[in-house]
């Protein structure tokens, strides 16, 4: 729900372009004047594979994005829109090689961003795993709706409970001592990951002047070129330098025995 | 005539003697090796002993003279998990790397104890592959018992070319993740053969997903990695149209 919502709010005088599956939605647009593609993955009960119908990251989605991103209009900045579950878990899936499915779609951000087109995502909901991956990790911009329903992680919180063998008050206990497994907005902006975080009160239905707000933040992120920046880059920020430290140790002792 | 050479298996080395087998001899040189001590902070806190290496060696070596970084993951600690300091090591020298890179998989992706910081590094190494491939030859190996998952599975397949033995698996989700998350009856990750069969070497270089298919055995591999250092990058792989046919024949009816 919150994808679609987001995605049919956000640009100006948008409309739907055609061709994608019905899991895919793509929108063309403005923000204060310039072109915008939003594309965001929503449930659709009527996809025909069966795991991927509340929203996950199937086989049709992942070229799916892949296309809508590699097609988009020339002058156009994306905007991924991320309310993403998870991957889908299933056989056909692992047979038909849903792996490849995400590896297009990163490929198709990655090749855009080098060429020059600028990527920003902004997270409305779930971004879960190896769907964030491959929808929304590789924007130079990336922010996030301050909301208790936003989690950012790489596996559903009961499925980290199952696979570890423990109660979900001990994962809820350890994310407290090691951040990196919380799921929390505020916990994810803290490695330097976010570069913005807006206040709403209903990510359901978004009041005008929020999503306003949101949009200044991209115009201003799109003017300053900040939408072609790598994902290294994050390591670079006031936040990673405190709370990804051992990451730019490591670099850092890496460069030097190099 | 001299005897036949005794196979040295891939499957039955460590991670060192895998790169040390299929480098130019003598050229590996590690890069924060476990003298360096660099050893994740943060599983003590949940019940693991942390590796000193952080389950993953990197360097630079020679291969067939040129000059590359070389990376392998080893499965043997908390199957072969991407964390922080592993996953920094390997973007890193994916970065620096000149003359292109090796990566010898054998992971199932993210460590599910340092999560975001995983997920972080997965999208820096994701990156560094597209951006080295543009120049220079970046080859993938998953030929180990683990075989290669989760978020570096993606990475896998952005690679120049990707090696696998009968004995590798190549897949997004594990057996046991996809029976857990959707019912033995989607999938019975104890049925062996029909996972091999679906997700094994074979089948994949038969899909087109991989490129080359070898023995359980060093020396060969060590040949196979060159010839992929010489071939031609596959870029069909990703081919969305090719994708596209393939999922429809998949699609249920």
């Amino acid at each position: 729900m919150r994808g679609a919502i987001w995605a049919r709010a956000l640009l100006e005088g948008a409309r739907a372009a055609g061709g994608f599956p019905e899991s895919v939605v793509v929108r063309d647009g403005t923000i204060a004047g310039q072109a915008y593609r939003a594309i965001a993955v929503v449930p659709h009960s009527g996809a025909r594979f069966p795991r991927a119908r509340a929203g996950e990251f199937g086989l049709d989605e992942g070229i799916g994005v892949a296309e809508a991103v590699r097609d988009a209009p020339p002058d156009a900045a994306i905007v991924s829109i991320v309310d993403v579950p998870g991957q889908a878990f299933g056989r056909r899936e692992e047979a038909a090689g849903l792996h490849l499915s995400l590896a297009a779609a990163v490929e198709a951000y990655i090749g855009e961003r080098r060429r020059g087109r600028q990527l920003f995502s902004l997270i409305v909901g779930k971004a879960i795993s190896g769907a964030f991956l491959a929808h929304g990790m590789q924007s130079g911009w990336i922010g996030a709706l301050d909301d208790g329903g936003i989690e950012v992680h790489v596996m559903p919180a009961a499925s980290v409970a199952r696979v570890t063998r423990s109660s979900d008050d001990e994962v809820a206990r350890i994310a407290t001592v090691v951040p990196a497994t919380a799921r929390d907005v505020a916990t994810f902006a803290r490695f330097g990951a976010l570069d913005a975080v807006f206040d709403v009160a209903d990510p359901l239905a978004p009041a005008a002047g929020e999503i306003e707000r949101v949009r200044t933040a991209i115009d201003r992120a799109r003017r300053a070129q900040l939408g072609t920046r790598a994902p290294v880059e994050r390591l670079q920020s006031p936040a990673a330098h405190a709370h990804r430290a051992l990451a730019r140790e490591v670099r850092r002792r890496v460069d030097q025995a190099w | 005539m001299t005897p036949t050479a005794l196979r040295r298996s891939y499957v039955e080395s460590t991670p060192r003697e895998r790169i040390a087998a299929l480098a130019d001899p003598g050229s590996f040189r590690e890069i924060l090796d476990p003298f360096a001590r660099c050893s994740s902070p943060y599983l003590a806190e949940q019940g693991v002993v942390a590796q000193r290496d952080d389950g993953v060696v990197v360097g630079r070596a020679l291969l067939g003279g040129r000059d590359v970084a070389a990376v392998a993951v080893d499965g043997r600690f908390l199957g072969g998990s991407i964390g922080e300091i592993g996953g920094a090591k390997i973007a890193r020298v994916l970065e620096r790397a000149r003359d292109g890179a090796f990566l010898l998989l054998d992971t199932g992706g993210i460590r599910l104890q340092e999560a975001n910081l995983g997920l972080l590094a997965i999208a820096e190494i994701c990156d560094a592959i597209v951006a080295l491939r543009e120049r220079a030859p970046v080859v993938a190996v998953v030929a180990g018992r683990v075989g290669c998952y989760g978020g570096m599975s993606v990475a896998a397949a952005l690679c120049s070319q990707i090696i696998m033995s009968p004995v590798g698996r190549f897949g997004l989700n594990g057996p046991e993740v996809v029976e857990q998350e959707a019912g033995i009856e989607e999938l019975d990750a104890r049925d062996r053969p029909a996972i091999w069969q679906a997700t094994g070497g074979v089948r994949r270089v038969e899909q087109g997903h991989a490129d080359v298919l070898v023995e359980d055995d060093l020396d060969e591999l060590a040949r196979a990695l060159r010839d992929a250092f010489r071939a031609s990058p596959n870029r069909e792989r990703l081919s969305l149209e090719r994708l596209r046919n393939r999922f429809a024949q998949e699609a249920p009816r």
